[in-house]
């Protein structure tokens, strides 16, 4: 059987996790990854490889415990084991096989070659041997890795983001094989989290992102993230959602949106499904019943309707709650009359920070700006617009 | 007779067949065009989400590639509602009894609606 990385839509891309590979997690700070590292360890425990897993941060039995949140039960794996750096660290014999001192550092590199000799996958929290052994430690990560590649075996990494220096950020993208960002989509607060592959060197792949879930029982779940769009009647939703999705479908009648509008769209490495609300206040239940677990807002107004701005506002805030993130399409801006942006942004009275696009929806122009507008509010840092460690 | 009393003497012909509790001939666009319900109910909101429910029915079974669906019932231990298309342009939606005899409703539904669609033809 093939290792893999058990996590879900990576595997897909990347096919397996092939031999003599180092497999890093770089994680946010401000986001639980500990788990993909685990759920890693666990499905190729599961398909019979020998898994050691070095804790040097936390006590074997919370190791153990952290696996059996999500439902995993690796005691009853025979051919899993701690390797515990963390017990005479802190000044308790150790009840694990294979252990040592971690400030003795020739200590841990006798170990650690045993370690790789004996067992196809081996898992290193290589920040947290920074934090205990200081940046001299990347050194030693460093050896592991070639040796592992030097004997066929495979290691895993977790890199929790802080602020090292760039030489101990860039040697650990320098032996990282593949990739994987681990981050979080915030809009004043944390409104999810994503992971992305951002290299595999065994694969030509492109990069792209997947929003998850924690689930306990359960691991990383993959998710579509919802968008909204919404606005005034006859604004143009039904318009925009079919210019910019890959497929979409709406139930419209009598020429206008009665339930919803669906389209699905695959777009810098996102999936996301972007449902449309009708626009007449008789269908408002639908409204608030739709907004429901959207990750952001895509008001539609019609550029040359003044007068429907009080509505669309309304909407707004109908399903803004929460400070969800949110951008105004500023449609049909292909009409004369079509007021400027500048000018819709001052007469609904919007905080000067929300990005008002200019778009004509039936020509498909400016389209995927607004996409790219919500994205930079949800995930991009600044100048970013792909995915990037 | 006007086309709205025409509309408003099928639903009193439905009624008359006992067991249907309200009725109402909406557009589908989820107007009310006619209606027959005590006036404690929300016939506009009730109207609208007939033509959401009918609508998005009919998308359903069209992304599965089959026809038009007949009808949308809805049961609940409190009664039933049954949605069913009236030409293009309209629908026609009863709220029946909790013990109403479904074979029998839908037995009259269906002619009600041949003499909307008649009508709004
Ligand atoms: N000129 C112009 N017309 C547009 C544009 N976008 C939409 N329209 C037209 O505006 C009308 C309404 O478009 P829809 O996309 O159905 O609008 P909607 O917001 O979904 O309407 P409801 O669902 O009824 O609220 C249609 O006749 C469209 O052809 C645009 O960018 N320019
Ligand atoms: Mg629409």
């Amino acid at each position: 059987m093939k290792a893999v990385t058990g996590i879900p839509v990576l595997d897909e891309v990347v096919e397996e996790f092939p031999e003599s590979k180092t497999l890093t997690y770089w994680i946010d700070p401000e986001v639980e990854g500990n788990a993909f590292a685990m759920q890693t360890i666990y499905t190729n425990l599961e398909r019979g490889f020998k898994c050691a897993y070095v804790t040097v941060t936390i006590s074997p039995e919370s190791v153990i415990s952290e696996f059996e949140e999500f439902g995993w039960e690796v005691k009853e794996f025979e051919n899993f084991e701690i390797v515990d750096l963390y017990s005479s660290y802190v000044g308790f014999p150790s009840k694990c096989k294979y252990n040592a001192n971690p400030i003795n550092l020739e200590e841990v590199e006798v170990l650690m070659k045993k370690v790789l000799e004996k067992f196809d996958i081996v898992f290193l929290p290589a920040s947290s041997i920074i934090d205990v052994c200081g940046e001299e430690a990347l050194r030693c990560i460093k050896d592991w890795c070639s040796l592992a590649k030097s004997i066929g075996k495979r290691v895993v990494l977790s890199f929790v983001a802080w602020p090292y220096s760039k030489e101990v950020k860039d040697g650990i993208i320098e032996i990282s094989n593949a990739l994987v960002k681990v981050g979080g989509i915030h809009h004043r607060v944390i409104l999810g989290y994503y992971y992305g592959l951002v290299k595999a060197d065994w694969k030509n792949v492109k990069s792209r992102a997947i929003l998850f879930k924690l689930v306990r029982p359960g691991g990383v779940r993959a998710y579509i993230p919802k968008i909204l769009v919404t606005g005034p009647y006859n604004a143009g939703k039904s318009s925009f959602v079919h210019a910019i999705s890959n497929r979409a479908v709406s139930v419209d009648r009598l020429g206008t949106t009665v339930a919803l509008d669906h389209g699905h769209l695959e777009y810098k490495g996102f999936s996301i499904d972007l449902f449309g609300t009708p626009g007449q206040e008789r269908f408002d239940p639908i409204l608030r019943m739709l907004g429901k677990e959207a990750l952001g807002v895509i008001l539609v107004v019609d550029s040359t309707k003044p007068e429907t701005f009080p509505r669309a506002k309304q909407m707004l805030e109908s399903v803004t709650h929460f400070g969800l993130p949110y951008v105004v399409a500023a449609n049909k801006q292909d009409l004369p009359n079509a007021l400027p942006p500048e000018e819709i942004k001052r007469r609904m009275v919007l905080p000067n920070d929300v990005p008002v696009i200019p778009i004509s929806a039936v020509k498909g122009e400016g389209v995927y700006k607004v996409i790219d507008a919500l994205l930079d509010l949800l995930i991009w840092r600044e100048g970013e617009d792909e995915l990037e460690i | 007779m006007s086309l709205r009393s025409e509309l408003e003497e099928v639903l009193k012909e439905l009624k008359a067949t006992g067991d249907i509790e309200a009725s109402a001939i909406v557009s589908r666009d989820g107007l009310l065009i006619a209606a027959d319900i005590s006036s404690n109910v929300n016939a506009e909101a009730f109207a609208a989400m007939s033509a959401t429910m009918l609508g998005a029915a009919e998308t359903a079974m069209s992304e599965l590639g089959k026809g038009l669906p007949d009808r949308v019932v809805v049961e609940s231990s409190d009664g039933k509602i049954v949605a069913t298309g009236a030409g293009d342009r309209a629908l026609l939606v009863v709220m029946t009894s909790p013990k109403a005899n479904l074979g029998l409703i839908l037995l009259q539904l269906g002619k009600a609606s041949k003499k909307v669609e008649e009508l709004l033809g």
